[in-house]
């Protein structure tokens, strides 16, 4: 059986989201080590956009931001940034996007996501970046989230709603004035969660190797159904060794 | 056929349009061709009191942060992203409330600069809807009451009034003294060559009052005439033309060089330290006089590795640990 860490497990599973012939929006670090492993294996014919206006890139080293000319080799485009936000805005339309990949320091049961605080957003215990281009993304397109697993992090209340997942349930999003896009998926180095048709609440979907569904409740902040959980495949070597001597050789990001 | 020269030293362009208590906007994005050369000598000249569009900031606004030039950040990102992943002075700063913050999304206050580039009074967008960007104000309402440089306040939620059953979020553009960008080309005149992405770049540039244009060099103006459809900015737009070779380093400059990965590794070590920053800032930047000096500080055969190659826009293989 291959060895691998729980980070190159998250970046397969996260690849694993991908379809070959998509377009998805990617934001910095693992999500763009994840939709970069996607390109270079199962889903060569993906397009990658991003934020600054860079569009389908090609990248063949990994970038270490959404500015990074790496991911200029190769594109369709190099838009000025106020393009992309009509490219986003208009996207759920003309379902142009496929996925925007997101992160964030916290999330709640309906995969509303934090980036910009713990504690009071006016006297902050821990700062973050802010939105980055979050917001817009999570505004406009069907997501899938990538977090570390703790309960600390999966809350009932995130500290400050920087990304609206399903607000509340499932007219959440059109009482609030939002397109009716939101979160696919939560992809962590525990497992993968899905949200529930009806209520729009998070449940467990699939646990990596070695991983239980009841570890996965325990570092779960809020009630999560586990009764669908299926056991996920652990990754292939092939994926492996394209993820670690072609995707990431330096091991900067997994 | 003669132009008009608007060439200055750096010194001279930030002397002349950078004052206390000026809002203020730099181009580039994160560690993309952010006008550094400026920031330094706006570090030099002890700037205080400045409103910072921060847009998508990295060390070179965070660099403003620690070296207490700033009164008021309009944030919505700053990291120098795979090297520090929240910027360290930033961060400090806004946990220990020295500086007033407002938070936007970084599609949002791109979308404010380039109505304030068009001369538009407002945007409305459905982003932030429903998030704590609406709701939560970084700058209390009395502040924003008070404070002519300000609007009366962050943002609206309204029904859009050619469809009521939608709601809209308005926001005020800002009114922005000195836009800021670094460009691979301009004349004396200020026609401008922008290669590779263009960011933010001309909306900074045209939202503000007035637009100091860094450049990797300058050429003659017949050079950037003969295809004027490569030219992002006309003359008419800048009021300072500075050449500053490498002005954007550490961050990237197409065409020219690669972002220098050990700087910002450096970077994010001292920017985690108060003694340590303050070491930084007097070592690398109140030390040199110039950007020259800065340059020689890093030296030749540094700034060489840096040079990208051609067909990447990159150096394949940069040391980045």
């Amino acid at each position: 059986m291959s060895e691998y860490t729980s980070s190159q497990m998250m970046a397969v599973a996260m690849a694993r989201q991908v379809k070959d012939g998509s377009t998805i929006i990617v934001g910095t670090g693992l999500p763009l080590v994840a939709a970069s492993l996607a390109k270079n294996s199962t889903a060569p014919n993906v397009r990658l956009c991003f934020e600054t206006g860079m569009i389908d890139g090609g990248p063949i080293e990994v970038p270490t931001s959404v500015s990074d000319m790496r991911i200029s080799y190769n594109a369709s485009s190099l838009w000025p940034q106020y393009y992309y936000f009509g490219f986003q805005a208009n996207a759920y339309k003309k379902k142009t996007i496929d996925i925007g990949f997101l992160g964030g320091a916290q999330i709640d049961a309906y995969g509303n996501l934090n980036s910009t605080c713990i504690g009071d957003y006016w006297h902050p215990k821990t700062r973050f970046t802010g939105s980055g281009g979050a917001n817009g993304i999570a505004t406009n397109c069907n997501t899938v989230i990538m977090m570390k697993h703790q309960k600390r992090r999966f809350c009932e209340k995130v500290d400050y709603l920087t990304s609206p997942g399903w607000i509340d349930g499932p007219d959440g999003r059109k009482k609030t004035g939002l397109p009716e896009v939101g979160p696919q998926a939560v992809v962590t180095e525990l497992g993968i969660m899905r949200f529930d048709e009806l209520t729009k609440r998070m449940y467990l979907a699939e646990y990596f190797p070695g991983i239980t569904p009841q570890q996965i409740q325990d570092n779960t902040g809020f009630e999560m159904d586990l009764s669908r959980a299926v056991e996920a495949d652990p990754p292939s070597q092939e994926i492996l060794d394209i993820l670690l001597k072609k995707v990431d050789p330096q091991r900067l990001m997994v | 056929m003669s132009y008009e020269s608007k060439v200055m030293t750096m010194r001279e362009a930030v002397k002349k349009y950078i004052h206390d208590g000026d809002h203020i906007a730099l181009g580039g994005f994160v560690t993309n061709k952010k006008p550094y050369a400026a920031v330094h000598e706006i570090i030099r000249q002890g700037i205080k009191d400045l409103y910072l569009e921060g847009g998508p900031g990295g060390g070179d606004t965070d660099m403003l942060i620690g070296a207490g030039c700033v009164k008021v950040l309009f944030n919505s990102y700053m990291a120098n992203s795979g090297f520090t992943q929240v910027s360290r002075r930033f961060r400090k700063y806004v946990e220990e409330g020295k500086i007033l913050w407002e938070d936007y999304s970084l599609d949002v206050q791109p979308m404010m600069y380039h109505a304030a580039a068009l001369g538009l009074p407002y945007v409305a967008v459905k982003n932030m809807l429903g998030s704590s960007l609406v709701d939560k104000w970084g700058i209390p309402e009395e502040v924003y009451k008070s404070d002519p440089k300000l609007p009366a306040f962050k943002l609206k939620v309204e029904q859009n009034p050619f469809n009521p059953d939608e709601k809209v979020c308005l926001l005020p553009t800002p009114k922005i003294d000195v836009g800021i960008i670094h460009v691979q080309q301009a004349a004396p005149d200020g026609t401008c060559r922008i290669d590779g992405p263009i960011f933010l770049d001309t909306d900074v540039a045209m939202a503000a009052t007035h637009c100091i244009v860094t450049c990797e060099q300058i050429v003659h103006p017949d050079e950037l005439r003969a295809e004027p459809w490569r030219n992002q900015l006309p003359n008419v737009i800048p009021d300072a033309v500075v050449e500053v070779p490498h002005g954007a380093h550490p961050s990237q400059c197409t065409n020219y060089y690669d972002y220098d990965a050990m700087y910002l590794r450096m970077y994010d070590k001292v920017s985690a330290d108060d003694e340590l920053f303050e070491e930084f800032l007097n070592e690398w930047i109140r030390s040199t006089k110039d950007h020259n000096e800065y340059l020689d500080k890093l030296g030749a055969s540094r700034l060489l590795e840096l040079k990208v190659k051609n067909g990447f826009n990159y150096v394949p293989g940069l040391k980045r640990r």
